[in-house]
């Protein structure tokens, strides 16, 4: 009995997608439309049961919020339209104040219900810990809520959505379907990326008719996920996961070795779970927005966070931090600042405050526990100490005759950032922030190579041919990044270009080399997609 | 390219997979059944070094089997041949692969699966790697490509050891225990996972298919059992159609005695109970008429030299 529990598993790999590309493959426009919303309710149902009606009821507020905005805005305009030149004003404003309460009503319901079910627990362990500091014997009972997939993802798409109508960036949709796909598009739903309304919703609903181009290309992609999550991060895993959970017994050189695995793991998890994503996603004929873009080419921390995760920068961006850096009264506090801080630093006093909400946000999506904030907050610090000094850098690079574009310093900044990165992913894998705290004093106060000289490193899960793999596959895929950055290289159109021979040779070659070097079966720990449980 | 072509050059395409895999499975299928060719769980797939049609009684689940039946104690009681295949964990899909895997060589009158594992939940990626197992064994021993020999291109697959314990794992250790009155009578039933009942079922067909008859056993355990799982035991042999038996609450008959009889505090029987196990067994064996002692049997001359073995080994 095969049952679906991710994307990388049987059940889904060779039951349920193929059963729904045959099924949108041969029926007609609405057909494949409705296809496309049942498989997506069939998988939400297989992993999170009953809590499907979150995400039903998630549909319905954004449906009728929608078009209750959508409401107030037409009677507005046409009141304001028809009123005397002089009441506009007034009209407008009350206009906007009613729709800002149903904006405000609509927003606190879908993030009440995210709130609860995910920092509920959070917020009790931590109101017992306060109290009994405080000498109280109360002690609250941390409830047990059960946790639908994906929540974290679809509640930020269906803000989006509503904040996008109350700005009139779209129209609010009447069609319940329609959107009710755009939400729970099954490809998307577990891990993102975290859709707009006009990036998706109208490909999903044009349902294009299913192609060879789209099949081939897509499962291309698909599998090139596969390879990343199998061969890479799940053979990581097995030393990541030794030596975080065992810490105390390592030098600081393993704890070092183990956050950059950890990082490279996270990313291999999470972009290859990306690639299978936007893979299904092009098999349908649907385009889902990047959410990788080489990250660890970044020069920068605020660079980095442009290509990593780029959905979830964006909605931050978008409605958190643009909203409140333009904000009124921000903007009083950036003219005041700038009257006394001068024009570089007067408009980082507001920025800086969106910043913190931004980032205090990001960390607390990530996760309920102190580490995510941490986490958080360091990124939080990294990028106002880049706003802050990267004018001084730009004049001390002049002034020392440093060419900021020349190869070296590109690649010293690259090296730089992957290193502030690493020690950011640390507190974010530490079982907790004391553990991270302890985790990073190690790497300074216990730095030895021993278990280098003596190999005893190859004993903590992984041995010389694990070795072996591991570098084989990121050399690999360094290059093809490498060439995809620097001379906008595209795998498969090259390869589409190629005769059928080869074409198929090179996909045996990737299955074989998944099935034969993936870390799955007797001896390895299964590892569910990493970012599904955020 | 025509609707024709394309389908055409996707049939092709999966045939070709399908015979890389066939391939792949038959390079990386290891040798013989021991560890040094990459065999897995050895001891429990010592049955399949076991000459052909010889073994009457195979036993499939987790350490509670492999703790409370000696194949040999069987032998010397009886003639029967018995095997137990159980391992530690065992999750009831590598019990159906175990059972499968027997059927391939042997007839088996009698398959008994220990119920202990009919409760253990089977993670989800498990369920995946039996199913492809099944099909490609290359899914199951991929991770040889480690101790792959440019031999394993050439040899065929030629499983020559056995295991003179058969499966059985000897221990004197006594650590008593305290809580003996664990199976209070109950009306509630212990729910069984459905993918557990789904493999339950597989193997009770399979045993169908192969003329064997499937024996739902449970051990005696103070840690692992109690009455909420007999009464789920109970329901599922009726369900199946197959006879069970509870040796917890056979105390009468079987006089396990929980200070001596357990090696670590009641969750496993030692040699001392497994001997009042097997020999009850050996009882309920001989009553069913089933199977012929092969004492006198000149081919099964290995079990008489493996019995000597084994009583030199444990003493037993």
């Amino acid at each position: 009995m095969l049952i679906i529990s991710s994307y990388f598993s049987l059940a889904f790999l060779v039951i349920f997608l193929p059963i729904t590309v045959g099924l949108y493959g041969v029926l007609p426009q609405m057909g494949r439309r409705l296809v496309l919303l049942g498989a997506s309710y069939v998988f939400f149902w297989a992993i999170s049961g009953k809590l499907l009606v979150y995400l039903l009821l998630a549909t319905l507020l954004i449906h009728y919020f929608g078009l209750w905005l959508a409401e107030i805005q037409r009677r507005s305009d046409a009141l304001v339209a028809a009123g005397e030149k002089a009441d506009r004003r007034r009209l407008r404003r009350q206009a906007q104040t009613r729709e800002r309460a149903v904006m405000a009503l609509a927003f606190l319901s879908l993030m009440g219900i995210l709130v609860t079910l995910k920092y509920a627990v959070f917020f009790t362990v931590n109101v017992n810990d306060l109290l009994q500091a405080l000498g109280s014997t109360v002690q609250l009972t941390p409830p047990a809520f059960l946790m639908p997939i994906g929540i974290s993802f679809y509640t930020l798409q269906a803000t989006s959505y509503l904040f996008d109508v109350y700005r009139r960036k779209i129209p609010a949709d009447t069609n319940l379907l329609r959107l009710a796909l755009f939400l729970s598009f099954f490809p998307q739903i577990m891990e993102g990326p975290i859709c707009r309304y006009e990036q998706t919703a109208g490909q999903l609903w044009q349902a294009p008719r299913l192609t060879y181009h789209n099949l081939s290309f897509g499962l291309q992609r698909l599998l090139f996920g596969v390879m990343k999550k199998l061969v890479i991060a799940d053979r990581l895993n097995l030393f990541v996961r030794t030596v975080f959970q065992g810490y105390e017994n390592y030098d600081g050189f393993v704890i070092a070795v183990a956050v950059v695995c950890y990082t490279i793991q996270l990313y291999m998890d999470f972009s290859g779970t990306m690639d299978l994503v936007m893979g299904t996603g092009e098999i349908f004929g649907v385009t889902l927005p990047e959410n990788f873009r080489r990250p660890f080419f970044s020069k920068s921390i605020s660079e980095f966070w442009q290509r990593w995760h780029i959905t979830l920068g964006t909605w931050f961006k978008d409605y958190v931090f643009y909203p409140l850096s333009m904000a009124k009264p921000m903007k009083k506090l950036t003219s005041r600042a700038r009257k006394v801080m001068g024009n570089h630093f007067g408009p980082l006093v507001a920025g800086s405050i969106a910043l913190f909400c931004v980032w205090l946000g990001n960390g607390l999506w990530h996760g309920a526990g102190w580490h995510y904030i941490f986490f958080g907050m360091y990124h939080f610090a990294l990028i106002l100490l880049e706003n802050l000094f990267d004018p001084f850098a730009l004049r001390a690079a002049q002034a020392l005759g440093i060419s900021r574009s020349a190869l070296p310093y590109r690649w010293m900044q690259i090296a730089r950032t992957a290193v502030l990165v690493c020690i950011g992913e640390l507190f974010f894998r530490a079982n907790g922030l004391w553990a991270g705290l302890a985790m990073f004093r190690k790497i300074f106060t216990d730095f030895q190579l021993t278990t280098l000289w003596d190999h005893s490193i190859l004993s903590l899960g992984l041995d010389k041919y694990d070795v072996l793999v591991l570098g084989v596959s990121l050399i690999l895929l360094f290059v093809l990044a490498l060439f995809q950055e620097e001379k906008g290289f595209r795998l498969r159109q090259a390869l589409a270009q190629r005769p059928l021979a080869v074409r198929w040779l090179c996909y045996y070659g990737l299955i074989l080399f998944v099935v034969i070097f993936g870390a799955y079966g007797a001896g390895y720990l299964p590892v569910d997609p990493m970012y599904a449980s955020f | 390219m025509t609707y024709c072509k394309r389908v055409l050059s996707i049939l092709a395409f999966s045939l070709g997979l399908i015979l890389l895999l066939s391939g792949a499975s038959l390079l990386f299928l290891p040798k013989n059944n021991q560890s040094e060719f990459g065999m897995e769980e050895v001891r429990a797939n010592g049955i399949l070094g076991e000459r052909e049609d010889t073994i009457d009684v195979m036993v499939v689940g987790d350490s509670e089997a492999y703790s409370s039946i000696s194949p040999m104690q069987l032998w010397r009681e009886t003639g029967y041949t018995a095997y137990v295949a159980a391992t530690s964990g065992q999750t009831l899909d590598y019990s159906f692969l175990m059972v499968q895997r027997a059927f391939q060589a042997q007839k088996p009158k009698l398959v008994i699966l220990e119920t202990n594992a009919v409760y253990r939940e089977i993670p989800k990626s498990k369920v995946d790697i039996s199913m492809l197992g099944k099909y490609f064994s290359v899914f199951l021993y991929h991770d040889r490509w480690k101790d792959l020999a440019w031999t394993d291109l050439t040899e065929q697959a030629d499983y020559t050891w056995t295991d003179d314990y058969k499966g059985y794992r000897h221990s004197v250790e006594i650590q008593p225990s305290k809580d003996t009155n664990y199976m209070h009578e109950t009306q509630e039933i212990a729910p069984i996972p459905k993918v557990n009942l789904s493999y339950v079922e597989a193997i009770r067909d399979l045993c169908q298919e192969n003329g064997a008859q499937l024996l739902l056993l449970r051990t005696p355990s103070t840690l692992n059992w109690s009455y909420a799982k007999y009464n789920g035991i109970l329901d599922l042999a009726e369900e199946l159609g197959c006879p069970q038996m509870d040796m917890n609450l056979m105390n009468d008959q079987l006089q396990i005695d929980w200070n001596r009889d357990t090696r670590d505090a009641g969750d496993h029987l030692n040699a001392y109970g497994a001997a009042k196990v097997t020999r009850y067994l050996a009882g309920y064996l001989q009553e069913t008429g089933l199977f012929q002692d092969h004492r006198s049997d000149l081919s099964y001359s290995p079990w008489q030299e493996a019995l000597k073995r084994y009583e030199a080994a444990t003493g037993f």
